[in-house]
């Protein structure tokens, strides 16, 4: 029993970049499983492998070069509480923004209008059911963590970001959505 | 030594409420039935017979009027015990989708099918003579009505049709599977052979043709045409404010869950009434949802009084249940 704590009390989950994390990487899994049923042409080649064109940009090893077309990239904002329906266990919720983009696939890139279209509307159907069970990737096999995540429809908007290119790449067009990811943290019973 | 457990928070969230309702059988007086042990789990797309999906709903509000009195003992006054009495629960909320359906139910009274009409005919608020009826022939099914070759022509991809049988000068409730109007005396529906068509919910949209039939693209509302029906088209919808008629549905409204706990909230049997109407004291029939100005959606607005219901299970009058599926792994209490 750690210090301080209470016998026969519950205790909250201090370290609450745990139950983040795995809000975080059940989203992401969630809409790379979706879109792989969705769309199975829709891959890119990342570090050799090919795989769903769905990058966690803060899961993969930093790197200068230019971030590829028609992929899926998501970044997470910090934790924050919600909605503090129980002191323990709070709502929290955490801000995510997808980015894409299109070159199209001519040379003439007459058709990225049209293919930016495609990745809106593959982006809306995958983020339906707006629900998905949590699980914790640390482990093989997955573990059921029990509870679920989440989340608001993507909000499409000209917000700019770091991998906002079309300011300088006027053949790129680019959209960028926010989501709000809604999870409850774990609770650990001693 | 710890013993870890994952309890998820027994948190119900949701973002919507869906409406399903289902026939109540006047002719037995016995209503629809939600099982939840039978029916819970159910995928909110797909409700089990005879449940229908009637889409989303919005500003969602069950009201309780229920009395409870304290039994007063004693010289000095003091409760003894309490009771209740005048039981009373209402429901109200607005749809967002249209339909035959959405509008019987917030009109409350006879729904009336427009039939296609005779050029030649008068004018009526709520449809003039019709082009007559083709008869329906064996074989039809919910959702494929068979009429023959050249009686389908009649007909095109796209129409709205209803179908049922004709009017045989009957007094009582009319209309196949869903008692859609009562008629007291021959003489008030003008002894129409068309009226029956004219207020059943027996209605469907024409999504295909063979050489012989229609294929509709929903099942009708109220099963398998019966023998000699007959089948009209349909241009419109009509509710009226009035009528002494009342529409009697069992409804299940369900808080699709977002964090795993799901919440059903099931009337046997509810009548259309008519709410407070807030500030203004009036009931207002449409209201107006705005997207962006001047675009709005206009929701249909219904109000229902509870009718009570006997349980079998223990004899007890009742008006509504309410069942909750906890998510999974989650704490009971």
């Amino acid at each position: 029993m750690p210090a301080g704590q209470p016998p026969g009390r519950r205790r909250y989950t201090t370290e609450l970049s745990e139950p983040m994390q795995f809000a975080k990487d059940s989203f992401s899994m969630a809409l790379r499983e979706r879109l792989a049923g969705l769309n199975p042409a829709r891959i890119v080649t990342l570090s050799g492998a090919q795989r769903p064109a769905i990058v966690v940009l803060e899961n993969e090893t930093p790197t200068p070069a230019e971030l590829l077309t028609e992929c899926y990239y998501i970044e997470w904002g910090p934790m924050r509480v919600a909605e503090a329906v129980s002191a323990q266990r709070p709502l929290c919720a955490m801000d995510c923004t997808i980015s894409y983009c299109s070159r199209g696939t001519v040379a003439s890139g007459v058709d990225r209008g049209r293919i930016l279209g495609e990745l809106d509307r593959e982006l809306f159907m995958i983020c339906q059911p707006t629900v998905t069970g949590k699980y914790d990737f640390s482990q093989s096999p997955n573990a059921n963590l029990g509870s679920g995540a989440f989340w608001t429809l993507p909000a499409v908007d000209a917000t700019k970001t770091t991998f906002r290119r079309s300011d300088h790449d006027p053949a790129v067009v680019e959209h960028q959505a926010k989501v709000t990811v809604f999870f409850f943290p774990e609770v650990e019973t001693i | 030594m710890s013993n870890v457990v994952v309890r998820p928070a027994m948190v119900a969230v949701s973002r919507r409420v869906r409406a399903y309702f289902a026939p109540f059988d006047r002719t037995a007086n016995r209503p629809a039935i939600f099982d939840p042990g039978k029916h819970g789990a159910f995928l909110l797309d797909a409700p089990p017979s005879p449940w229908i999906d009637l889409g989303e709903i919005e500003k969602f509000q069950r009201t309780s009027g229920t009395e409870v009195q304290a039994m007063i003992a004693g010289t000095t006054g003091t409760p003894a015990g309490q009771f209740r009495r005048a039981l009373d629960a209402k429901v109200e909320f607005e749809f967002r989708e249209w339909g035959k359906l959405q509008m019987a139910l917030a009109g409350g009274s006879e729904h009336m099918n427009v039939l296609a009409l005779d050029p030649d005919a008068s004018a009526r608020p709520s449809g003039g003579i019709p082009v007559g009826a083709v008869g329906v022939l064996d074989g039809s099914t919910t959702n494929e009505i068979v009429l023959g070759a050249g009686a389908v022509d009649a007909f095109a991809v796209g129409d709205m049709v209803a179908v049922d049988l004709d009017y045989a000068q009957q007094t009582g409730w009319v209309g196949t599977g869903v008692a859609s109007a009562y008629v007291k005396d021959p003489a008030d529906v003008q002894r129409d052979r068309d009226y029956v068509r004219r207020v059943t919910f027996n209605v469907g949209r024409v999504a295909g043709k063979t050489a012989t039939s229609l294929l509709l693209a929903q099942p009708l509302a109220g099963g398998i045409p019966l023998a000699g029906a007959s089948v009209q088209k349909v241009v419109a919808f009509v509710d009226r404010e009035g009528g002494s008629f009342f529409q009697d549905w069992s409804a299940l409204f369900v808080h699709e869950e977002e964090s795993g706990g799901r919440v059903c909230l099931y009337y046997p049997r509810l009548s259309p009434s008519r709410a407070s109407g807030g500030a203004t004291g009036k009931f207002q029939a449409e209201a107006r949802s705005a997207i962006q100005e001047p675009l709005a959606v206009i929701n249909l607005h219904a109000s229902f009084l509870a009718m009570p219901y006997v349980d079998e299970n223990d004899g007890e009058t009742v008006l509504c249940y309410r069942s909750y599926f906890p998510a999974e792994m989650s704490a009971v209490y």
